[in-house]
C-alpha cells in the first residue's frame, strides 16, 4: 500500500505537486478493494471501470471513496444489501452524492451492509457477513459494516455511512477509525434509503477528524428535496478543527461510565472503562474542565426500547413499498397479493420481518397510547435530559459499546441487561439530532476502542473541534490494518 | 399492563404486513415482543411521563419554504419503468385485478 494509508490532505497535496496521479489511486484503491472483498466480504459493488479525474483545488478532487449501499448511485446497483433490491440501479444520485461528484470525488466501490441499515452487526446483509479485519473472527459491528472495514483496511480515506441507532459510530469504534454523523438534516437525506425517517442521517467512516471534516464540508446543504435539511453554509468544519479548548466543559454520566454499575464485568469491559478514564484525563490534561453527572437509571434503561419501537414503527411504514412489482425481482402468486407476498416472505432477512412485525404492532389504534406514544414521549425527556446538560456542558463524552468487536461466537448470547445502556446510549444521539463523533482511544485486547463525543445540535464545530484535540493528543490517528490476516 | 402475546397474533400481524413467517421467525418475534413489552412497563413508569409531549422529530425547528411553482422536467418513463421485472409499452404489467 503507497497511497491509500495517507489522509485526504497529504493525498491532495501529492496531487497537486504531481508525486501521483488520480488514476494511480484509483488503480490502487480497486485492487486493494479486492483484496478486502477475499479477507473481509466489505462490498456489494466494486467498480472495476472507475478512472481517475482532474484534480483542482478541492480537496477531494481525484480522490477516490466508497459508498454505503443504501444510498442512491446513477446507473450502480444499489441494494441496501437486501434481497429484495438485489437488481435495483437508480436512476439519480442521492443529493450528498451529487455533492461529491460536484467536488470531484471518485467512487469506487458500494459497501455492505446490515439489511437496509437495520442491524448492529454486520452480518444481515444478502451478501454475506463482514469480517473485522483486526480480527477476522469478530464482527465490525454494523450497520456501516463494509464502509467500516474498507476505511480501516486502507482502501481509501472515507467512506460513506448513515446512522439512525449507531451505524457510523459502534463500527468506527469496532475498527479503530473515526465515524462522524453531523447534527439531523445538515446532510440531505434525499436518495439515502428510508429506514426510519425521524432517526436518519447521514454521515462518514474516516482515519481522522480533519478528514470527517472535509467529507461533511462538501456533503452537506440545504436541499429543496429534503425539506427537513437546514442551511449550514457558514459553517467551516474544517476551520473549526483548531484545537483550542481551553477552557471547554466536558460530562461524563455516571450511570453510563462508571465501574461500579457492572458487578460483574468481564476482563475486557472493566480495561474499556478504565482506558475511558485515562481518556477523561487527558481532556483535562488539555485544558478541559471534566465532570461526572447523573442522569436517571429509568430514562437510561428506557433507551433500548424507546429506539425499538420508534424505529420499528417508522421501518414496517416506510418500506411498504418494497412490493416486487415497480421495482426489486417479481415474486410469484396468481394474483397481486400474493406475489408481493412471496416477493416479501423470499426477500426480507428474519430480523427485518421482525422488526416490522413489531412496528405493525405498536402502530395498531389499539396499542399506540402503551407503545408507540409513549416511546415518544420516554424520546421527549432523555432529550431534554440531554438538552440540560448542553446548558452547561459543551459536550457528553461516553465509552462506545462494552468492550472491543464481540466474536461472531457471541452474538448468540442474550443482551445483558445490566451494560445494555453502556452498549445502546448512543441512540440518544439519534433522538436529539444531536452531532456525535467517535474516534479510537486506544487497544483492549490487542483490539481497538472508541471514545465518543456528542454535543447540542447545531454545534457540530464545537464537537469536531474537541474530538479533534482529543486525537491530537493520542497516538490513534490515521490508523490502518496494513495486513489483513 | 403486559400483553399476552400468542403465535397466532404474529401469524395475524405478518400476514396483514404481506409477510410470511416460519415457525423461528415466528418465536423470534414473540421473544423479542416479551422483552419490549416488559420495557414498557419501565417506560410507563417513569416519572411525568404522561405529561410530555410525544416527540416525533429530531429538531423543532424546521423551516419550511415552498418552492417555486415552477414545472421542472419530469423522470423519462423508460427510466421509472427499467426497475420493473414485467413491463408493457409505459405500463408495469400485473395480474388481472377485477372481473
Amino acid at each position: 500500500m503507497k497511497y491509500m494509508d495517507k489522509s485526504i490532505e497529504e493525498l491532495h497535496e501529492m496531487l497537486v505537486k504531481g508525486d501521483v496521479t488520480s488514476d494511480e489511486l484509483v488503480k490502487e484503491s480497486l485492487e486493494r478493494s479486492h483484496e478486502i472483498q477475499d479477507k473481509c466480504n466489505a462490498f456489494v459493488t466494486i467498480l472495476d471501470d472507475a478512472k481517475g479525474c482532474e484534480v483542482t483545488d478541492n480537496l477531494l478532487s481525484g480522490i477516490p471513496y466508497g459508498v454505503k449501499d443504501n444510498y442512491s448511485t446513477k446507473g450502480i446497483l444499489s441494494t441496501g444489501s437486501s434481497n429484495t433490491l438485489k437488481d435495483y440501479v437508480p436512476f439519480f444520485d442521492a443529493t450528498a452524492i451529487v455533492n461529491l461528484n460536484k467536488a470531484g470525488a471518485i467512487k469506487v466501490n458500494k459497501t455492505a451492509m446490515d439489511e437496509f441499515g437495520m442491524g448492529g452487526t454486520g452480518t444481515t446483509g444478502h451478501t454475506g457477513v463482514q469480517l473485522n479485519p483486526w480480527d477476522r473472527t469478530r464482527i465490525c459491528a454494523g450497520s456501516s459494516s463494509g464502509s467500516a472495514a474498507a476505511v480501516a483496511a486502507g482502501v481509501y480515506p472515507y467512506a460513506l455511512g448513515s446512522d439512525t441507532g449507531d451505524s457510523i459510530r459502534k463500527p468506527a469504534a469496532y475498527c479503530g477509525i473515526v465515524g462522524y454523523k453531523p447534527t439531523y438534516g445538515m446532510i440531505s437525506r434525499y436518495g439515502l434509503f428510508p429506514f426510519a425517517s425521524s432517526l436518519d442521517h447521514c454521515g462518514v467512516l474516516t482515519r481522522s477528524v480533519r478528514d470527517a471534516a472535509i467529507v461533511v464540508n462538501t456533503m452537506k446543504g440545504i436541499d429543496p428535496n429534503d425539506m427537513t435539511s437546514w442551511d449550514s453554509s457558514k459553517m467551516d468544519l474544517l476551520g473549526s478543527c483548531t484545537g483550542d479548548v481551553k477552557g471547554m466543559k466536558l460530562c461524563y454520566v455516571k450511570e453510563i461510565c462508571d465501574i461500579e454499575n457492572y458487578p460483574n464485568a468481564s476482563h475486557e469491559l472493566k480495561e474499556h472503562l478504565e482506558n475511558f478514564k485515562k481518556t477523561i484525563e487527558l481532556a483535562r490534561n488539555i485544558g478541559m474542565e471534566v465532570d461526572e453527572v447523573s442522569v436517571d437509571r429509568k430514562l437510561l434503561n428506557a433507551v433500548f426500547s424507546v429506539y425499538r419501537v420508534i424505529h420499528s414503527a417508522e421501518a414496517t411504514s416506510n418500506m411498504s413499498n418494497l412490493t416486487g412489482i415497480i421495482f426489486g425481482p417479481r415474486g410469484e402468486g396468481d394474483n397481486y397479493i400474493d406475489m408481493i407476498k412471496d416477493h416479501r416472505t423470499k426477500g426480507f432477512s428474519p430480523l427485518i420481518k421482525r422488526r416490522f412485525v413489531i412496528g405493525s404492532y405498536v402502530l395498531q389504534k389499539e396499542n399506540q397510547e402503551r407503545y408507540f406514544k409513549n416511546a415518544q414521549r420516554a424520546r421527549r425527556m432523555i432529550v431534554d435530559t440531554w438538552k440540560n446538560l448542553y446548558k452547561k456542558y459543551d459536550a457528553v463524552l461516553c465509552p462506545v459499546g462494552v468492550g472491543p468487536a464481540k466474536k461472531f461466537t457471541e452474538l448468540d448470547l442474550k443482551q445483558d441487561i445490566n451494560t445494555m445502556s453502556l452498549d445502546e446510549h448512543l441512540q440518544v444521539g439519534n433522538f436529539g439530532g444531536f452531532p456525535s463523533i467517535t474516534i479510537p482511544n486506544g487497544f483492549v485486547s490487542n483490539l481497538p476502542v472508541g471514545i465518543n463525543i456528542t454535543g447540542n445540535c447545531y454545534e457540530d464545530e464545537k464537537v469536531l473541534n474537541i474530538a479533534y484535540a482529543l486525537e491530537s493528543a493520542m497516538d490513534y490517528k490515521g490508523q490502518v490494518v496494513k495486513e489483513v490476516k | 399492563m403486559s400483553k399476552v402475546f400468542t403465535k397466532e397474533l404474529v401469524d395475524d400481524l405478518a400476514d396483514k404486513l404481506l409477510i410470511g413467517l416460519s415457525s423461528e421467525e415466528n418465536a423470534m418475534v414473540l421473544d423479542e415482543f416479551e422483552a419490549i413489552d416488559a420495557n414498557i412497563d419501565l417506560i410507563n413508569e417513569i416519572d411525568g411521563i404522561k405529561d410530555a409531549e410525544p416527540m416525533t422529530h429530531c429538531l423543532d425547528d424546521f423551516v419550511y419554504e415552498l418552492r417555486e411553482d415552477v414545472a421542472v422536467d419530469s423522470v423519462p418513463i423508460e427510466d421509472l419503468l427499467a426497475n420493473s421485472d414485467d413491463t408493457e409499452d409505459r405500463e408495469i404489467v400485473v395480474p388481472k385485478v377485477v372481473g
